[in-house]
């Protein structure tokens, strides 16, 4: 079937399954996942044959309907797709009527409408729907994230996340409207001879860096991911945030950019990488922890496109397109295992009712599946083989590397780029030891994660299907260069190229045998572990004779060495009472991190803003003798203006 | 044919200073009828022929301007009952002050304007200028909404006088037409006068205030 075929088709679906879920849960599931296994269907269909194109005839708004499905919207669209599928059938029992009674109904309803929402702003090809779509899309995230807007937290996020998306579809409106002015058409498409186009690829950033949440761009993402529903965050991390990087993606490939436009995006990319993993090590919050090696992930995408535009301007596709296809592969790759690491926190979430790191631990014996699907995710984030992480960030680094040797004058930058995209998958390394331990080994630290139990196949389903994704990648990456290459192609055509490159192949061999390695050492420990038993024994306590579980390492004192190399931009908040007497005596520690471009910066700027714009209001008292006045100096001003302003 | 309507135009500047220089509403209401008058003559002396068109708006704003305003305000005044002393903003002795010297700066300004040569000798310009600026002190300085409509009367007499300029170019039944918008505006802020009088007991703008959301 062709691709306009399975995609109103899956548009068919997508409507009645809104329609269905006030009331029926299974018809709402079922036409929900139809649509997204036929919007799968689309996607690899295009990414196969070709780009699929449609002109409607009656216009909307004033404009005629163009949808357009190159490799690029469809490369998204497989990832919007699957992680569509796995929040799908994961809320159903999550968030499900019988624990939400009000509010399980109308989030599926907002569900479905999301996810038709970025389908369409994927698919646009005009500026004026695609601002349409952009717009409905915000708006129906902002009423999944306040789901629990009883909650001062959830609506302090709500709002957040609703100014920091307006203010980015401000720019959006003035970078389309003024491409519409230049161009004479709101019709998009490749402009690449429009080089009087090239400064608006600044406004684009700022528009699509908020919504990607770049550095110093994510104040809003940290709380509205740690406080919407689980398969929310899991669906706004995954691929609502990844929005933002198609539309840089989309429209660095379509407009011409700045000379610099590449360095700027990679030194965001790489800030954003380094800064995002030293929040993530400070945070206490399980969910908000995850949405700052969002921060991180964006950052790596950044570094490869960030390349890749460089070696656009340079002219050797040689590693721009590694790069790039490193970029891609990790939009891919993060959708997944973010998603996966997400679904996992809201299951422990769903079993033990906190997010709290110290109120957790030893949940690996009651929740298994739950763990070693998190655990799955989280040694994929940290970038380690024979996983998917280690696959598009290798790519990346062979970008790096080629830049190293191509990019004359700045070559010398990619080596430091290089380097800290390293410090950053130690750093996540590190900060996944952190979440693992704390939170699934070790003894539980109270009554609640003691009392935890795995959840049910429909939570678990949806983590089987990501991890599996994960491995699949992670060890036949040459399967999916063919989709690679046609994004690539859509971005810049003169870089495609069939066959997949020779590091991706012996990757894949490397990561095969690196598994089966693996694998064999866990059957022999498992082996050694079955034939001598295991011995119990207490932990070492020091000599202490009342040792409590709440004694356990935390997850501040494992990641205190690395947020204290960043107390600088971290400024953690620590109260500790100090004993100074002899016997010991009631004492406490608590340690916060600040969102610190948030506290810091956004919101004493604002507060000016406030007051002066307070300030103005005392010009309006309601004393017509002064506004008369005022209309006095209004009329001096312009008298003036008219001497002196040079009057035609 | 000048003199006599500078003599005019002086009159009415000294109609200026009294309303700005006095502390009773009744004056004030008689400065700007005085006004009015010496201002509906002036279009006579401007065309040296006869026309009747030019005649009618004369009247009319002596008529209006001279008589049936001032009588409207104050019955205004009676009815309202209100206290017929001013508390001005702005003290009497500065407003006559900014009157004077907008007098003299308005003579200086109208000195360096690019004017038509037959209307060098005139006073029009100067005088129109200087009698904006009081209207617009009257209305800023004062806080009785009679006075505010006394300034705003003295306020049109200075564009009125500034038209006169153009009684050439643009035909007087556009002044009638301005004519009967000041007084059908007259007639509706003196209708607001007693409705805010039974409202708040007064009528000082300056208790209007609650009402600026």
């Amino acid at each position: 079937m062709s691709p306009g075929c399975l995609l109103s088709l899956a548009l068919a679906a997508m409507v009645a399954g809104t329609c269905c879920a006030p009331r029926w849960t299974r018809l709402w599931l079922g036409c929900t996942v139809a649509a997204t296994l036929l919007t799968l269907g689309a996607a690899i269909s295009v990414l196969a044959g070709g780009p699929w194109e449609w002109h409607g005839a009656f216009p909307i708004g004033g404009e005629l309907p163009h949808l357009r499905a190159d490799g690029l919207s469809a490369f998204f669209l497989v990832l919007l797709s699957v992680i569509g599928l796995a929040g799908t059938v994961y809320s159903s029992e999550y968030w499900s009527p019988k624990k939400h009674p009000g509010s399980a109904y109308p989030g599926r309803v907002w569900w479905n409408l999301l996810l038709l929402f970025m389908g369409l702003v994927l698919l646009c090809s005009n500026g004026l729907h695609f601002l349409i779509g952009w717009e409905l899309f915000t708006l129906c995230a902002y009423f999944l994230i306040t789901r629990e807007r009883h909650l001062p937290a959830v609506r302090r996020a709500g709002w957040l996340y609703l100014a920091a998306s307006h203010a980015s579809a401000l720019c959006l409106f003035a970078f389309f409207a003024a491409i519409a002015a230049r161009t004479g058409s709101w019709d998009l498409g490749p402009l690449r001879d429009h080089l009087e186009l090239a400064p608006l690829f600044w406004l684009a950033l700022i528009g699509f860096g908020l919504k990607a949440g770049l550095f110093p761009l994510h104040i809003w993402l940290p709380s509205a991911h740690a406080n919407a529903p689980t398969h929310v965050s899991a669906l706004l991390s995954g691929v609502a945030i990844k929005m933002g990087i198609y539309g840089l993606m989309r429209f660095s490939g379509w407009i011409p950019t700045p000379a610099d436009a590449g360095w700027v995006v990679a030194t965001l990319g790489v800030a954003s990488a380094v800064l995002g993993v030293a929040f993530a090590l400070g945070q206490h919050d399980l969910k908000r922890l995850l949405a700052y090696h969002s921060v991180e992930n964006i950052g790596i995408i950044l570094i490869g496109l960030g390349f890749a535009m460089m070696a656009s301007r340079a002219g050797q596709p040689g590693w721009g397109r590694l790069a790039m296809a490193g970029a891609l592969l990790h939009v891919w790759n993060h959708g997944l295992f973010k998603a996966l690491l997400f679904l996992g926190a809201g299951s422990v979430l769903h079993a033990t009712g906190t997010r709290r790191m110290s109120e957790l631990g030893g949940l690996w014996r009651a929740m298994p599946w739950t763990a070693a699907s998190f655990a799955l995710g989280a040694v994929a984030i940290s970038g380690l083989p024979p996983l998917n992480g280690f696959v598009s960030e290798w790519l990346v680094y062979l970008g790096l590397f080629g830049a190293v040797d191509g990019l004359g004058p700045g070559s010398a930058a990619a080596v430091p780029a290089a380097i800290l995209l390293a410090v950053t998958g130690a750093m996540a390394l590190a900060c996944f030891v952190k979440v693992v331990g704390v939170v699934f080994l070790g003894t539980p630290r109270t009554l609640r994660a003691e009392k935890a139990v795995e959840c049910g196949w429909f939570m678990r389903s949806p983590m089987l299907l990501l991890g599996g994704a994960c491995i699949l990648i992670g060890l036949a990456p040459a399967l999916f260069w063919p989709a690679l290459q046609s994004a690539i192609a859509a971005w810049e055509p003169g870089w495609a190229m069939d066959v997949a490159p020779a590091p991706l192949l012996s990757l894949g061999i490397w990561n095969v045998g690196f598994a089966l390695a693996a694998a064999l050492a866990a059957t022999l420990l498992l082996r050694r572990v079955r034939r001598n038993g295991i011995a119990r024994a207490g932990t070492w306590d020091c000599g202490f004779a009342a040792p409590t579980a709440r004694m356990q390492y935390t997850a501040g004192s494992f990641a205190g060495i690395i947020t204290e190399w960043f107390a600088w931009i971290l400024q953690p908040s620590r109260h500790a009472d100090k004993i100074t007497h002899p016997f010991p005596s009631r004492a406490a520690f608590r340690e916060h991190t600040p969102e610190t471009v948030l506290e810091k910066v956004v919101e004493p700027s604002a507060g000016m803003v406030m007051a002066l714009s307070s300030a103005m209001r005392r010009l309006q008292h309601g004393r017509l003798q002064f506004y008369i006045l005022y209309l006095v100096f209004g009329l001096i001003a312009l008298a003036l203006l008219a001497f002196w302003g040079g009057a035609p | 044919m000048t003199d006599a309507i500078n003599l005019l135009v002086g009159l009415a500047l000294g109609a200026n200073l009294l309303a700005l220089g006095s502390s009773r509403l009744p004056s004030i209401i008689r400065a700007a009828a005085i006004q009015g008058i010496v201002l509906g003559v002036i279009p006579l002396l401007l065309k040296p022929e006869f026309h009747w068109l030019v005649a009618l708006v004369s009247i009319g704003t002596i008529a209006i301007k001279g008589f049936v305003i001032p009588a409207l305000l104050l019955r205004a005044l009676r009815a309202a009952n209100i206290a017929r002393e001013e508390h001005p903003l702005l003290g009497f002795i500065p407003s006559l002050l900014i009157g004077a010297s907008a007098t003299v700066g308005a003579v200086i300004l109208a000195g360096h304007l690019p004017l038509l040569p037959e209307h060098r000798g005139l006073l029009l310009v100067p005088g129109a200028l200087a009698t904006l600026v009081s209207g617009l002190v009257l209305l800023v300085g004062r806080t009785k909404a009679i006075s505010q409509v006394c300034g705003y009367l003295i306020l049109e007499n200075g564009i009125y006088l500034f038209g006169l300029l153009l009684i050439r170019g643009t035909p007087l039944i556009v002044e009638a037409g301005i004519l009967l918008d000041l007084t059908v505006a007259i007639f509706v802020i003196g209708i607001i006068v007693d409705r805010i009088q039974r409202e708040f007991d007064s009528l000082d703008t300056g208790k209007l205030t609650s009402l600026h959301e």
